[in-house]
């Protein structure tokens, strides 16, 4: 016997109601309690629930349909049952079986729960498919205004409009706490952690080649930049720190960028779990083998003039060129007249002892549940090429041939793209 | 500087020029020597060049061609001026099986830099057999070169153009576009193919028309803009080769197009440039290509009928409108 499911009333004096969304179609099998249809009055939207279980035997309209309220929206029967006139011509007189007690009346969503249309169909232009993916926007959240509620550009284009009031000054990044917008956006921010000597400004020239729309948010790791002034000494105190500035910052969740010893305080962070790391885009990391060039990071934090500097840091790249005068100037104004010369002195001998690292990361990788990308520069000086081998399976690994230890400098490009595509892989 | 010429006088330039230049331009066709043509675009040139140069035929668009096809091959330039494009029909095989192919059967050694001048589209109640649009039957034919001048500074440039390149061009005019004025650069002005001209900036709506359907759409494109939209008429000017860089750019500018084409809609040419957008800026686009084409029939002879048959002014603003998702009327 076959079940009528009924067109809900969706309003008071409404005869019609248009058809939204039809998420079966003829031969498909329905459980009770499936969502089959939406239909909509006005500006919202109902929900339309199989009350039992069947095969769609008879399937009258198409979406954008107005279908008459309280008549047989479908029919739910076995297979091969077939239903008579009703199927193809909806009639007034309800079907037998349908007990009016049974309507799915209206569903009970008061409007004002359901903001938007929900197109639920998919219809979309591919611009607004594109845009929207880009930046990171759920099209099925957007309200569409185009032919049958499609959603079209000027639909995504008003969602982004939208969104930053809706989350508007998220984060509370004071100055002085070594954390700084790098860009505005929405969503869950991307955080990036320098490598050691470096500092938050150094990113700056990759994010305007990261094609996302969360925020991106520049945090100075402890002894740097504007966090000169926070001694501390050993890797742990290095991420105890970091996470209390984040916690502190009121950032709960994010997506992580590190590079060097940032990427290896990004794991450390990942694996204490007080932060909901969405996923990670490891740069060059450190922790993952013991051997460091101890000369580089000797002569590095020793270099008293920026001549002496720039002789150094060109172990930083395989092609000297591409380290820009603008990069050294910038690294050697960073230490003087701060104190950043002392504290970067201190925390180098508490995080590696002559070519050793003190620290590693390895365990921790082994119990990382998000994803993972890290990228390597086959011809880094500072750490051995084989730190890339043997990671574990669900680590994606780029290694960049021609490339040293800054790929972001180095195939910025490259980098952006992946940190990018590892960003909307987890949205 | 510039002067504002006749469409069919900026035509008669170009013709003029090139016969000083080149010795071996010709030009032939029914009553277009002693009459002047029946569009005037040859009036005067008889006089200028002699009855060797500017030959009057019987009426035999078989033979006409044939000739032009042949002396094309024998190394000269022959224009071969046939009324209605209705009636290069006749001719088909010697285009179709002969002018087209012969390049590429010789390996690339003979050339037959043959130009057919001709005229279509409807107006003025010339009924069925007079009002044809067959453009897209040689855009079809690869080794053809298909131009549709809309303006007089285009129509003297591409054929001049026409008649220094060296493969066979079908250069189809407009039969209404003959009396419309414009201005023409002064001194050697000569268009290449190819390159598709912007006849109205704009940043909204693409519409991309070709001959007669060009003054139709920048009509519609001054109506829209009293309405706050802004059109981009973008007129590829030839068809063969068509500049696909140009339309593409378009399309990346605005997002949506209307592809404006007087002939039938069955088989178009606007078909095909839909099919190249859709194919190659698909992720550009917020709402379907619309084409406004006209209507799958002989061209009536009824006034009335004639103009339902073809694209009007209101179809193009109803198009825009539908690719903007907006209310059919303002």
């Amino acid at each position: 016997m076959a079940d009528a499911i009924l067109v809900p009333q969706v309003g008071q004096d409404l005869t019609e109601a248009k058809i939204v969304a039809l998420n079966v179609k003829l031969g498909d099998t329905v459980a009770k309690g499936d969502i089959v249809a939406e239909v909509e009055s006005e500006k919202a939207t109902f929900e339309v629930e199989a009350f039992v279980a069947g095969i769609v035997i008879s399937l009258p309209y198409g979406v954008g349909d107005l279908a008459p309220v309280l008549e047989p929206l479908m029919h739910l029967g076995q297979a091969g049952e077939t239903i008579g006139a009703a199927a193809s011509a909806p009639v007034p007189a309800p079907a037998a079986s349908s007990v009016p007690g049974d309507l799915p009346q209206a569903e009970s969503h008061p409007p004002s729960a359901v903001p938007a249309v929900a197109t639920g169909t998919g219809r979309s232009s591919p611009l607004a498919r594109r845009v929207a993916v880009q930046n990171g926007l759920q099209l099925d959240r957007i309200a569409g205004t185009g032919p049958r509620g499609a959603v079209v550009m000027r639909d995504v284009a008003a969602a982004l409009q939208a969104q930053p009031a809706a989350t508007s000054a998220p984060f509370a990044l004071r100055s002085g706490t070594g954390l700084k917008s790098l860009q505005a956006g929405t969503g869950t921010p991307v955080v990036f952690l320098h490598g050691f000597g470096a500092e938050l400004a150094a990113w700056l020239p990759l994010v305007a080649r990261i094609a996302v729309q969360n925020p991106m948010i520049g945090v100075d790791l402890a002894g740097h930049g504007a966090a000169a002034a926070r001694a501390v000494a050993g890797f742990d105190a290095l991420v105890d720190d970091m996470a209390q500035r984040l916690g502190e910052a009121g950032i709960s969740s994010a997506h992580l960028v590190g590079h060097s010893l940032g990427a290896a305080v990004a794991v450390a962070l990942a694996d204490r779990g007080d932060l909901d790391i969405r996923s990670m885009t490891l740069i060059a990391p450190a922790g993952l083998g013991p051997s460091i060039n101890g000369d580089f990071v000797a002569g590095f934090v020793g270099a008293k003039t920026e001549g002496a500097l720039r002789v150094w840091m060109q172990n930083l790249v395989h092609t000297p060129e591409r380290l820009g005068e603008a990069m050294v100037r910038a690294a050697f104004a960073a230490r003087t007249g701060s104190a950043t010369p002392g504290a970067l002195d201190a925390l180098a001998r508490s995080l590696f002892e002559g070519n050793t690292q003190l620290f590693s990361i390895k365990p921790a990788l082994q119990r990382l549940a998000c994803t993972c990308r890290m990228i390597f520069g086959a011809q880094d000086a500072i750490f051995k090429p084989s730190d890339a081998d043997g990671l574990p399976g669900m680590i994606g690994v780029h290694r960049l041939a021609g490339v040293g230890h800054l790929p972001q400098v180095e195939a910025t490009a490259l980098v952006g793209r992946l940190i990018a595509e590892t960003v909307r892989s987890v949205a | 500087m510039a002067r504002e010429l006749m469409y069919r006088e900026a035509l008669r330039e170009a013709i003029d020029e090139e016969m000083a230049r080149d010795p071996m331009v010709f030009i032939i066709g029914e009553g277009i020597a002693e009459r002047g043509g029946s569009y005037k675009v040859t009036e005067g040139l008889l006089a200028k060049y002699g009855p060797k140069r500017v030959r009057d035929t019987p009426i035999a668009e078989a033979g006409m061609i044939g000739v032009g096809v042949g002396a094309a091959i024998a190394g000269a330039r022959p224009i071969v001026e046939i009324l209605y494009v209705d009636f290069t029909m006749l001719g088909m095989d010697m285009i179709v099986n002969q002018a087209a192919k012969f390049r590429l059967m010789t390996g690339g050694e003979g050339r037959v830099p043959f130009v057919l001048r001709t005229q279509g589209g409807a107006g003025g109640g010339v009924a069925a057999q007079h009002s044809q649009s067959l453009e897209a039957l040689f855009y079809h034919i690869p080794g053809l070169k298909v131009v549709m001048p809309s303006t007089p500074a285009d129509a003297k440039g591409l054929l001049k153009h026409a008649l220094r390149q060296m493969d066979p061009v079908i250069f189809i005019e407009h039969k209404h576009l003959y009396m419309t004025k414009g201005m023409v650069p002064d001194g050697e002005h000569v268009v290449d193919f190819g390159v598709a001209d912007i006849k109205r900036a704009g940043k909204d709506v693409t519409i991309i028309a070709w001959s007669n359907m060009v003054p139709r759409a920048l009509e519609a494109a001054e109506e829209l803009a009293a309405q706050g939209i802004d059109c981009e008429v973008l007129d590829p000017r030839s068809l063969v080769p068509l500049d696909k860089a140009a339309i593409l750019a378009s399309v990346a500018k605005t997002k949506r197009v209307v592809i404006v084409q007087e002939a039938v809609r069955r088989g178009g040419v606007a078909s095909d440039i839909a099919s190249i957008i859709q194919e190659e800026a698909f992720y550009e686009l917020d709402a379907p290509i619309q084409i406004v084409a006209g209507l799958n029939v002989p061209i009536p002879f009824n006034l009335a009928l004639e103009k339902a048959s073809v694209p009007q002014k209101e179809d193009v603003l109803a198009a825009v409108r539908r690719c903007l998702h907006l209310e059919p009327k303002a």
